[in-house]
């Protein structure tokens, strides 16, 4: 592969606060390729939604990137000029939110609402603009979509509207998507049915995609890559199978073990002990020592990035060494 | 009947239906015709569940199947529109004074958001000591040293008996839920998604503390869920709702190995695992009906691949299939040869 279709480098994204200064994206970098889908994993605070956010600017006061690049087919997206910048959000990267109801227009019919985003980069008639928006409605499996343009969010069901959200994106046939926890508040055959859909227009269109999740069951299902967000840092990241099978930082092994499986029925799982620390609040060094095993004094400094066939991770003690 | 072999909760033939509540000025226009009568909710529809003392069982279904509904209900929170709610044996209205509050005492519910059913502007000590004082289970010496061993039981300090809810995690709250729980000595918890909102490290640490004081206390539990693993990890026996109706009950082995009902299969085939790569999201077609008009005959028959005439027209009862192994499927009537394979594919 030659240049990827997204090059993120040092990421961060600071919020200055009252109460202090929140390095909620403490230099976040990973890549995307064409077709890739990047399954970006971490719990609540870890900085996962923020670094979506920050890639299209998307964020509020007083949070500010402050560092690093992210360039989108070799141009940075921080330092392009408005116009430029305007031009490919929402044209040639999308971003896909968790609660469809608010990225909606209550008041607008859906019809309406696409057409505005077809023309808002396109110069074509309405009448051709509605029929893109008709297209896109069937391509994610809405049924009869002509009648549906007509119809109100609140007229749809939480996955139907998750649809609506999904089209809408495609409506540019944008390089990139980004997806943040689309299918958390769904339920399980209806995440499926999402999942199913998102996989086959990613291969199909060879769209990239960053999928935000806080679920490893999902990205495991999904994603070819993985990146595994604690405290602001990617602690790990790689190939699915090597992340998940031969995890080498303690936090990731620590997630995967905490989560239930099949084959370890009854057997009480395994706690990861103590709870992430607030972001006002980090530990120095590495943010995870508190809470790991495998700590020493080493790690009151910050590991650095140990790479090997693609598979990164940040620890001084990382697991599978002594093999 | 003796208390040791009647079920600790059961349900028989529950139904629950809900509607908007109408005034006079309604109720006339309605039954002059200018009104339309409220749309009634049909929340659940002739439910049967048993649950045997020490047992856990899990509670699955998809939002709107009537999963916390019947949780509540069993839990003597909601009367039940028709059919009857048994403790020890007991009918629950049937109970009037002294052995209705114990029987009150005896059922506690633990909710899905512990900051909305903590009152923020009381000390966890007040919190969790309020129920037993005020029912004279402990005096006010006695209940300090009570909150201060249950803020043991469930894994936090004792000193924090002082603190406010605010001040703790969303895991350390859910604990202090968990002990006001057992504040008053129950022996029947509800658990109605009492771990969805947490993180996975958390999760972790509330499930096996559930597990823990399961062991510890000779806790019986109904454990309301939508996520199929943490509900295969910790049941003994699982329930699996579509639309108000139970349509396959078992024990937790039974149901994933050998799934009878297509919508069982279906649940199954889509859960998400960490040892599931790559892999292609098969799935039912079509949503979860709306409860205020759910299908005739059998309530998945619109959304099931191997639907036939029966299915539209007959609603299909809760039938034995294999020892306590109950499915609610016209298709096990059907002769072997043509029933369709029982599983398509594993991973």
């Amino acid at each position: 592969m030659s240049t990827p279709l997204l090059e993120v480098e040092n990421l961060q994204t600071h919020f200055a606060t009252p109460a202090g200064l929140v390095k909620a994206v403490d230099g976040v970098s990973f890549t995307v390729a064409r077709g890739e889908v990047l399954g970006l994993v971490g719990e609540s605070g870890s900085g996962k939604s923020i670094t979506g956010f920050s890639l299209l600017g998307l964020l509020d006061p007083p949070g500010e990137v402050v560092g690093g690049s992210v360039r989108f087919k070799g141009e940075d997206l921080l330092t392009l000029d408005p116009k430029r910048k305007r031009h490919i959000r929402g044209n040639r990267i999308a971003m896909i939110f968790q609660d469809p109801m608010m990225t909606l227009n209550p008041v607008l019919s859906i019809g309406t609402q696409m057409i505005e985003t077809v023309r808002a980069h396109d110069k074509v008639s309405r009448s051709e603009a509605r029929q893109r928006a008709r297209d896109a409605l069937g391509k994610v499996g809405i049924p009869s979509p002509e009648e549906r343009l007509d119809a109100y969010p609140h007229e749809f069901s939480g996955g139907m509207r998750q649809r609506v959200a999904i089209a809408t994106a495609l409506l540019h046939g944008p390089d990139l998507i980004i997806a943040d926890e689309p299918t958390t508040a769904l339920d399980v055959t209806i995440q499926s049915q999402i999942l199913a859909q998102v996989q086959e227009l990613c291969s199909e269109l060879g769209m990239g995609l960053i999928w935000i999740s806080h679920d490893l069951g999902v990205v495991a299902g999904l994603a070819h890559k993985i990146a595994v967000m604690y405290a602001g840092r990617i602690v790990e990241q790689g190939p699915v199978d090597h992340v998940l099978d031969h995890s080498r930082h303690p936090y990731t092994k620590g997630l995967i073990a905490s989560t239930p499986m099949a084959n370890r029925r009854g057997v009480p799982l395994h706690q990861i002990p103590g709870s992430a620390p607030s972001a006002l609040n980090r530990p120095a060094g590495c943010s995870f020592r508190p809470r790991c095993a495998r700590a020493t004094e080493d790690c009151r400094l910050a590991p650095d990035i140990s790479k090997h066939h693609g598979h990164e991770w940040r620890c001084f003690h990382p697991l599978g060494a002594e093999s | 009947m003796s208390s040791h072999e009647a079920p600790l909760a059961q349900a028989v033939k529950v139904t629950k239906r809900f509607q908007k509540n109408t005034d006079f000025a309604e109720r006339a226009a309605i039954a002059l015709g200018a009104m339309q009568a409220p749309p009634v909710v049909h929340a659940l529809d002739q439910v049967d569940l048993e649950i045997r003392r020490g047992e856990v069982v899990g509670l699955v279904g998809e939002s709107g199947c009537g999963k916390s509904t019947l949780g509540r209900i069993m839990a003597g929170m909601l009367p039940a529109t028709e059919g009857d709610v048994l403790r020890d044996g007991e009918s629950l209205s049937a109970l009037k004074g002294r052995k209705k509050r114990e029987m009150r005492l005896a059922t506690q519910i633990i909710f899905q958001d512990p900051m909305s059913s903590l009152n923020p502007r009381r000390r966890v000590g007040d919190i969790i000591g309020e129920a037993p004082r005020f029912h004279g289970l402990v005096d006010k010496a006695g209940q300090a040293r009570l909150v201060a061993e249950l803020l043991e039981t469930v894994g936090l300090q004792p000193e924090m008996a002082q603190r406010f809810p605010h001040q703790f995690s969303g895991g350390q709250r859910q604990r202090i839920g968990i002990a006001r729980a057992l504040a008053v000595n129950p022996d029947f918890l509800v658990c109605d998604e009492s771990i969805a909102a947490l993180d996975v490290s958390i999760q972790a640490q509330i499930i096996n503390l559930f597990m823990e004081l399961r062991q510890r206390l000779g806790l019986t539990l109904l454990f309301i869920s939508h996520d199929l693993s943490v509900v295969q990890h910790i049941s003994d026996r699982v329930v699996i709702m579509y639309l108000g109706r139970v349509v396959e009950s078992a024990s937790v082995e039974r149901i994933f190995e050998e799934p009878n009902h297509p919508y069982t299969r279906a649940l199954l085939d889509e859960i998400p695992r960490i040892d599931r790569r790559n892999r292609s999201f098969s799935t039912i077609r079509g949503e979860i009906p709306s409860p205020v008009n759910p299908p005739r005959g059998c309530h998945f028959h619109p959304r099931c691949p191997h639907a036939f005439d029966r299915c539209r027209v007959e609603r299909p009862v809760l039938q034995r299939v294999h020892g306590n192994h109950e499915s609610a499927c016209h298709l096990n009537d059907l002769p072997p040869q043509q029933q369709p394979p029982r599983r398509e594919n594993n991973q």
